[in-house]
């Protein structure tokens, strides 16, 4: 068994079984985990984009859309949060493919600021969404997630009955582990090696018959399917939402774990998400000084680190690149 | 047999026009090469006929379908694939992986059945390797292949060039300036190499600078200058063309300002 | 008027360095601050207030250039390095104001008293002298770009940083002077309209956010675009708030933005990139 996989057994072994089993009393461990592994799911979305050589500033426009769309899905007309669930990704991916494809054509910091101008976006258009989006007040008691049966088996039992804590811990667990999955299963097979080679020059792709458009946007969707799902994923564990949920500082945020973690590695991402936030809270006692000892110690990573913090452990293992040079 | 038929392609830039209503034939397993003095409009022509540029008039058949306007991976699928002026290689990847991945087009399992490594992936994925060090192997690559592509040296990088194109089983091939910054052995194994792969079938339309090449490996030369087409022939019509001989010379003039 | 005077500074930034200061806005409030202290505070003279604020702002300026940018740009081999460290000192600016300022909300009585009659219209004093100190400022620049040595320099860089260096232009020392007076430029304006308007910590972010969107219209880089991007927003938010009061009117100049951009990216008079 190589070290690769034994060292994602250990941490998923930490991840489902031993954290959870060890700190299931305290709500806000619990929660500040629960965070950092929905926060680890969009900034892998963010992560896709990169991968095709993108500079991605918007995803917190499409956590809004996916956010919001479970909150009027459950809250207006009463669907189970566990198909507004898929269906926030859905809706996600649909409207990034939509605003994708043309703007897919930028790139560099043309693209950075179109998205950075969709974050923007998205927000305004939720507070003046009117009756549907219902403005600056937002959509509020959204349900938890109910039970789900199948052929009279409980197989999850609702939200409502058990530790609240717990369940959003597991669900933002399983989530991640899927999404983590997901991404280097992509990373590691052809898709990927067509994504890298999109990063590394579009135009040699398209001399070789790479459908360059439509891998493009595919990439930049499945991204914002992830950052649906997170959306949806918060909205109901906030159990609300607001057009101010999730903003431009979020979209920033997201792009720096990526790149902080290291953009060469697939678990950069996680990794970059996990340290920040997580380092975030540690500081709490700083009060008025969190953020700026926060942001210091963000400035000098980037200084001394200028590959993200996992090019200290490992050597970029080739299969598994997303870097530029 | 006639495999492209190229009708008064035409491109125009604002008020330059860089190709103007050029029209020419190429026939089957022929060298075809495009010449003509700087600035001629002989690597536009390959941009246009690749829709790597959107042109502005005329018209590009190949095999019989006309071709023109499709975007340029569609261009690529049909079997016309352009190599790049520039070194264009895929950087960060070894030259393995540089022709690997270049057998895109060749790929018989669709992206989800990438995602789950069907059989069918697998047997792409084994496949493409192994074409992948035969091609290598054929243009000497074979001991640089996992070598990261960006740190191979000139001549490898050309030669890396071409094969990636000819990962993609093209039936016509367009190289553009293949021979540049080649010194005279590398030129000659190149012209070697050439001729290898048209002898395996496939068109090559050629643009370049180095005359010694061009004249011992063409079939025909299409001579270009200013867009237009000024003469059209074997290499020995074109060492006595007039026109030819006016081009390459009146523009020496002109930049010795005599 | 005070928008070019925004977009002037992080054209140039931009078109210096290559990088897009998202910290623009920060030092925009941070001037705003400044001015507040020394002029509202300490009681003095408004136009010393103002050159406290440029000061101030520039020396941030140079600081980031020199120790951070410089250093990224020299080890970093991925083009997004420095725009995430702008996007790291845009936080660390953030969070300063936080710290040393405090969430209040600090204004500024207004300079001059009075309102004067012009074409029919209102217009208060003090608003007159920022328009008139704000036109000035960027009549000095642009004069200082087109005419002066440092400025020619600075021109120089913009076009081709290989070239100038090749010419004898000490590229790191310019650098530093083009960072440092795109700052400045925020920080006046900061000083400028916190007469009008009050400043406080968190105002930074959206400030940002219009900078970028005028040098997307009018074309990263580029100064007249720059200064064209200023005037069509501030013409579209007058216009567009006039009809339709309200953040709807923003919404429709984003969405606008966005269509414009996927026609034509690189802004009214940016160069046509890649």
């Amino acid at each position: 068994m190589s070290l690769r996989v034994a060292a994602a057994l250990v941490g998923l072994a930490l991840h489902l079984v031993v954290v959870p089993f060890v700190f299931r009393e305290s709500r806000y461990l619990l929660g500040v985990l629960t965070t950092a592994s929905v926060l680890s799911l969009i900034s892998l979305g963010v992560w896709l984009t990169f991968a095709i050589g993108r500079i991605n500033i918007g995803q917190a426009a499409f956590a809004l859309v996916g956010g919001y769309t479970t909150a009027i899905l459950s809250v207006k007309l009463g669907v189970s949060f566990w198909l507004c669930l898929p269906a926030s990704g859905l809706a996600a991916a649909l409207v990034g493919a939509v605003i994708g494809w043309p703007i897919l054509r930028l790139k560099g910091v043309y693209f950075a600021m179109i998205t950075l101008t969709l974050s923007e976006a998205a927000r305004l258009a939720a507070l003046n969404g009117g009756t549907i989006t219902q403005g600056a007040t937002g959509i509020l008691n959204i349900p938890l997630p109910g039970e789900v049966t199948v052929a009279g088996v409980v197989l999850v039992p609702a939200f409502r009955a058990l530790n609240v804590h717990l369940a959003f811990y597991y669900l933002a667990a399983i989530l991640l582990v899927l999404g983590l999955f997901t991404v280097t299963r992509i990373a590691s097979c052809r898709l990927g090696w067509i994504f890298r080679s999109l990063r590394q020059d579009e135009a040699l792709a398209a001399s070789i018959g790479v459908n360059v458009a439509k891998y493009r946007v595919l990439a930049f969707a499945l991204g914002c399917f992830f950052a649906g799902i997170a959306g949806a994923f918060f909205t109901v564990s906030q159990q609300s939402i607001y057009p101010s949920s999730f903003g431009v500082p979020d979209s920033v945020y997201f792009m720096l774990y990526c790149f902080l973690g290291g953009l060469s590695y697939v678990s950069g991402p996680v990794v970059g998400a996990f340290v920040l936030f997580l380092g975030f809270e540690l500081l709490h006692g700083l009060r008025e000084y969190q953020m700026l000892t926060y942001a210091a110690i963000m400035i000098t990573v980037m200084l001394w680190l200028p590959n993200g913090l996992l090019s200290l452990r490992l050597p970029a293992r080739p299969d598994m690149k997303a870097d530029t040079a | 047999m006639i495999v492209m038929e190229v009708r008064d392609l035409t491109k125009r830039f604002g008020g330059l026009v860089a190709v103007d209503h050029v029209t020419f034939q190429a026939n089957e397993g022929e060298v075809l090469s495009i010449i003509g003095p700087n600035g001629a409009g002989k690597s536009t022509l390959f941009k246009l006929i690749t829709s790597f540029l959107p042109r502005t008039a005329g018209r590009v058949i190949f095999q019989g379908e006309d071709i023109t306007g499709l975007s340029a991976h569609l261009v690529a699928r049909k079997g016309v694939v352009r190599t790049f002026q520039e070194t264009t290689i895929f950087k960060e990847m070894s030259a393995l992986e540089n022709v690997v991945i270049a057998h895109h087009l060749r790929g018989r399992a669709t992206s989800v059945g990438l995602f789950l490594n069907t059989r069918v992936a697998r047997q792409d994925e084994a496949a493409f390797r192994d074409s992948a060090d035969e091609i290598l192997d054929y243009l000497g690559l074979s001991r640089v292949k996992q070598e990261e592509a960006r740190h191979l040296p000139h001549g490898h990088l050309r030669a890396l060039g071409i094969a990636i194109a000819m990962a993609c089983d093209p039936k016509m091939l367009l190289l553009d300036e293949p021979f540049s910054g080649m010194n005279p052995e590398e030129t000659d194994r190149m012209v070697e190499m050439v001729r290898g792969i048209r002898d395996r079938g496939v068109t090559i339309l050629l643009v370049e600078h180095d005359m010694r090449a061009v004249m011992r490996l063409s079939d025909r030369i299409i001579v270009l200058n200013f867009g237009r087409k000024i003469a059209d022939g074997t290499p020995r019509e074109i060492q006595n063309d007039e026109a030819v001989i006016e081009a390459y010379i009146g523009r020496e003039d002109d930049e010795l300002g005599i | 008027m005070n928008y070019a005077l925004i977009a002037l500074g992080i054209t140039l930034i931009f078109a210096i360095m290559g990088v897009l200061n998202f910290a623009h806005g920060q030092m925009y409030v941070l001037g705003g601050f400044v001015t507040y202290y020394v002029y509202g505070v300490f009681g003095l003279n408004y136009f010393v207030a103002l050159a406290a604020s440029a000061v101030t702002v520039a020396c941030v300026g140079l600081a980031f250039e020199r120790f951070l940018f410089r250093r990224v740009l020299r080890i970093t081999t991925r083009e997004e390095s420095t725009m995430l460290l702008a996007a790291g000192t845009a936080l660390l600016l953030d969070s300063l104001g936080l710290a040393l300022f405090g969430e209040k909300q600090r204004g500024v009585a207004p300079v001059v008293a009075g309102v004067y009659e012009i074409f029919g219209a209102f217009v208060p004093a003090s608003r007159a002298l920022i328009f008139v100190l704000a036109f000035g400022l960027v009549g000095a620049l642009l004069l200082f770009i087109q005419y002066t040595r440092p400025g020619r320099a600075l021109r120089a860089i913009a076009q081709d940083k290989e070239t100038a260096a090749l010419q004898g232009v000490d590229i790191n020392r310019y650098s530093a002077l083009g960072f440092a007076l795109g700052a400045a430029l925020a920080g006046l304006a900061g000083g400028l309209l916190v007469t009008v308007f009050a400043v406080n910590a968190g105002a930074g972010t959206p400030i940002s956010i219009k900078a970028f969107i005028m040098i997307m219209i009018g074309g990263a880089g580029v100064v007249s675009g720059a200064i064209l991007g200023a005037f069509v927003l501030g013409f579209s938010e007058a216009l567009g708030y006039f009809f339709i009061p309200g953040s709807t009117t923003y919404l429709m100049i984003l969405v606008g933005l966005i269509v414009f951009l996927i026609f034509r990216p690189q802004g009214i008079m940016g160069k046509p990139w890649g």
